[in-house]
């Protein structure tokens, strides 16, 4: 009964020979192309699927457009870029998979990632890893902490900082106003309120009510009750992409509220903020950037749409920003001869002084810690179907 | 082929691997485990953690809704409960890791037992429906108190082991896969006990059950209780793995993906929970490097990630239709092959 114990001869053979091909597999770093020998890598964990899709393929094109045009350019300093994105759907633990498998498979130097979790997640292998400049989707407030996040920063102003920009706006146009918040009920939304709140008493406004609304709600005429009672001038709207805000704005005018409206990064695109229909109208908010159709002078702006005829987002515009910005950090550190490490990248991205990005701000920026305090108060025009400029650019 | 295989005494009867096969594979299973991490380079390593603490959630599951037959939307709730317990325990407290794991596991095991309560009352689909509400108390008990850190959540500092950081995913497999095995060891064995068929007596008539003398509340609650226990300690394993818990690490599609996964693997055994946990991690990252294979680069990468999660979707589907036992009968049909061969039934 040998057969019961021991299996057939040429079975083991190629068990044997399966378990070698596994073995062999493992141990090759899946690097199957290795990258060109003097290659400027940037890496993506973008949320291609997902919730942020409509995100993450802006941010995507974006990059790949201004990889493109550097690398049509020849390069920085004779050496190509290569452009690594891959998907992760939004979800931290596939985001730090692919920052494994990217950085495995290549020398990695700058890299987009998707979410405030995941920029928290990764941080101590950030440190770990030493060589990487990191920027992502998320303004959290948390991240602009160059203490903590040394090898981190934001490609825009942090959510305080935005909040900071329509209060600032707010206080000239109306000293002394009511200013109300609503925001939702998660990280996102939570973020700015405190510091925020503080900010405007420091300005001279008032905050008569902060509205939370939980996460998904969709019903929120209670909400719309409470806001009504305490008549602010300016609503402030935080923490949400598009929904509740129609509503709320609906039927806000509809029980005769006078309150001028307002919203954040995630809400002002182009496309969301007409999304709106009839509430559109004269919906305002703060923008770090300009917007694909905007005609005053820019330069990049001209070129972006020489390559894309149809409307980029403004997740395209932060993609683009967000690729300038690594490469000329890149730039400038070999420039001054230094090695590509994170450190000396985040040096060379600091030492941005009046940096022009070709109109895609409007005014030069310079980036001392980790964000980009600029931007600009735009109100939507629904007849022209236009987000429109109500203010000059504020730098805080 | 294997014939033969009498058995002469009641302990060699409930053996869990009886052959010298199966011992001879399960010793070459056991050299891999330990080589693995050396020749493994970091992403594998990190993958191989990852699905070292689904196996372990899913396990859970399974003896939950494979063995009991009692439908929970809860799991990632406990884990979450596990993950948070051992997070403060470590930076509040900064004491050591297995304690911390061990608490993280009772307390998951507590709210288990709480979330339980209804299923004396409550059977089949409408259960699921009240374990949903774990999940949402869970979120708001994490969300909105200043101990859990509120929406900001918590970060650990490594988990510190005879001197030594556990920060890379090479060390915290040590810490994982052992944890994990001692687990699955622990529910294979607990269904060769007189708990373990009570469980089943219950999944397949509970009226029958009671009558037949098994007390419904103790063991009902008793498997709850067992199932979020190995929540928690996977939830925990997940905390010292990640280092950042957020009341948004833990939703209810994790909860959905663990069941996804004990059905797609087969409920009802613990081969089932292993291949359904391994299935529902790894094939989304298979599809990726196959994705990586085609030429196109990263133009192409915005088209096709849509379509792999298209394929991921019909895969389960595919399975189910074609194997509604899952991925374990699958497995066994498999080894049947072997075992018969040269015949053919």
């Amino acid at each position: 009964m040998d057969q019961q114990h021991f299996s057939h001869p040429r079975r083991n053979f190629m068990r044997g020979a399966a378990a070698a091909a596994g073995a062999a597999a493992l141990t090759h770093p899946l690097s199957v192309l290795a990258q060109g020998a003097e290659e400027i890598v940037i890496g993506g964990s973008i949320p291609m699927t997902g919730v942020f899709a409509f995100a993450g393929v802006g941010i995507n094109a974006g990059i790949q457009d201004y990889v493109k045009i550097i690398n049509d350019a020849g390069g920085i300093k004779g050496r190509k870029v290569k452009y690594v994105p891959e998907d992760t759907g939004y979800k931290v633990d596939v985001s730090v998979a692919t920052f494994k498998k990217i950085t495995s498979q290549n020398k990695v130097n700058l890299y987009y990632g998707d979410s405030t979790g995941f920029s928290k997640t990764i941080n101590p292998e950030l440190e770990r890893n030493g060589n990487i400049l990191m920027a992502g989707a998320s303004f959290a407030s948390e991240l602009n902490d160059p203490k903590k996040y040394p090898n981190q920063f934001l490609v825009g102003p942090d959510y305080t900082e935005m909040f900071s920009i329509l209060l600032k706006h707010i206080a000239k146009e109306k000293p002394g106003a009511k200013v109300a918040f609503v925001y939702s009920d998660s990280e996102f939304g939570r973020d700015p309120i405190e510091k925020s709140e503080a900010e405007a008493k420091r300005l001279g406004l008032s905050v008569p009510i902060k509205i939370m609304t939980p996460a998904g709600s969709v019903d929120v005429s209670t909400e719309v009750i409470k806001l009504r009672r305490a008549a602010p001038d300016y609503t402030i709207f935080h923490g949400y992409i598009l929904a509740p805000i129609p509503e709320f704005i609906t039927q806000g005018k509809q029980q005769g509220m006078k309150s001028k409206w307002m919203g954040t990064f995630w809400t002002m695109d182009s496309s969301t903020v007409m999304k709106m229909g009839e509430a559109a109208d004269g919906f305002m908010g703060v923008m770090p950037y300009r917007y694909y159709y905007d005609t005053e002078k820019a330069p990049m702006l001209e070129k972006i749409r020489a390559m894309r005829p149809e409307y980029q987002s403004t997740a395209y515009m932060q993609g683009f920003l967000a690729a300038m910005l690594f490469l000329e950090s890149a730039k400038r550190c070999l420039d001054g001869n230094k090695p590509l490490t994170g450190a000396n990248l985040k040096a060379a991205l600091n030492s941005l002084k009046d940096f022009d990005t070709g109109g895609l701000i409007g005014v030069p920026i310079t980036i001392s810690g980790n964000s980009i305090p600029v931007g600009r108060v735009y109100q939507a025009d629904v007849k022209a179907q236009k987000m429109v400029a109500a203010s000059d650019w504020i730098k805080l | 082929m294997r014939i033969g295989t009498l058995k002469e005494s009641y302990v060699a009867d409930a053996a869990l691997f009886d052959s010298r096969t199966q011992h001879a594979w399960l010793a070459i299973a056991a050299v891999l485990l330990v080589l693995f991490p050396f020749i493994a380079s970091d992403y594998w390593l990190y993958l191989a953690c990852l699905v070292a603490i689904n196996v372990a959630s899913a396990t859970g599951l399974n003896i939950l809704t494979g063995y009991t037959g009692l439908v929970s939307l809860g799991q990632a709730a406990f884990m979450g409960l596990g993950a948070y317990t051992v997070a403060i325990l470590q930076t509040r407290y900064g004491t050591p890791m297995l304690l911390n794991l061990l608490a993280g596991g009772v307390v998951a095991m507590l709210g288990g037992i709480i979330v339980g309560i209804p299923s004396l009352r409550v059977k089949g689909l409408y259960l699921a429906i009240a374990t949903i509400a774990a999940s949402f108390i869970a979120h708001f008990l994490f969300a909105n108190f200043e101990i859990t850190g509120g929406t900001a959540g918590l970060s650990l500092a490594p988990a510190r082991v005879l001197g030594m950081d556990l920060d890379t995913s090479f060390r915290l497999y040590w810490l994982i896969v052992p944890v994990t095995v001692l687990m699955l060891l622990g529910a294979a064995n607990l269904f060769r006990t007189r708990i373990g068929r009570a469980f089943i007596a219950i999944r397949d008539r509970d009226i029958s059950a009671e009558v037949l003398g098994i007390a419904l509340l103790r063991y009902k609650l008793l498997s709850f209780g067992l199932s979020s226990f190995y929540a928690g300690i996977a939830g925990g394993l997940w905390a010292y793995f990640f280092r950042v818990v957020t009341p948004e690490s833990f939703p209810l599609s994790m909860s959905i993906f663990f069941l996804a996964a004990i059905i797609v693997g087969g409920m009802g055994s613990i081969l089932g929970g292993i291949l359904g946990a391994v299935f529902m991690t790894m094939v989304p990252e298979l599809l990726k490097l196959l994705v990586d294979l085609l030429p196109g680069g990263a133009s192409l990468a915005v088209f096709l990630s849509p379509v792999r999660l298209v394929i991921f979707g019909a895969l389960i589907i595919g399975f189910l239709v074609f194997e509604p036992l899952g991925l374990a009968e699958v497995w066994r049909r498999v080894r049947r092959f072997f075992h018969l061969w040269p015949f053919r039934n």
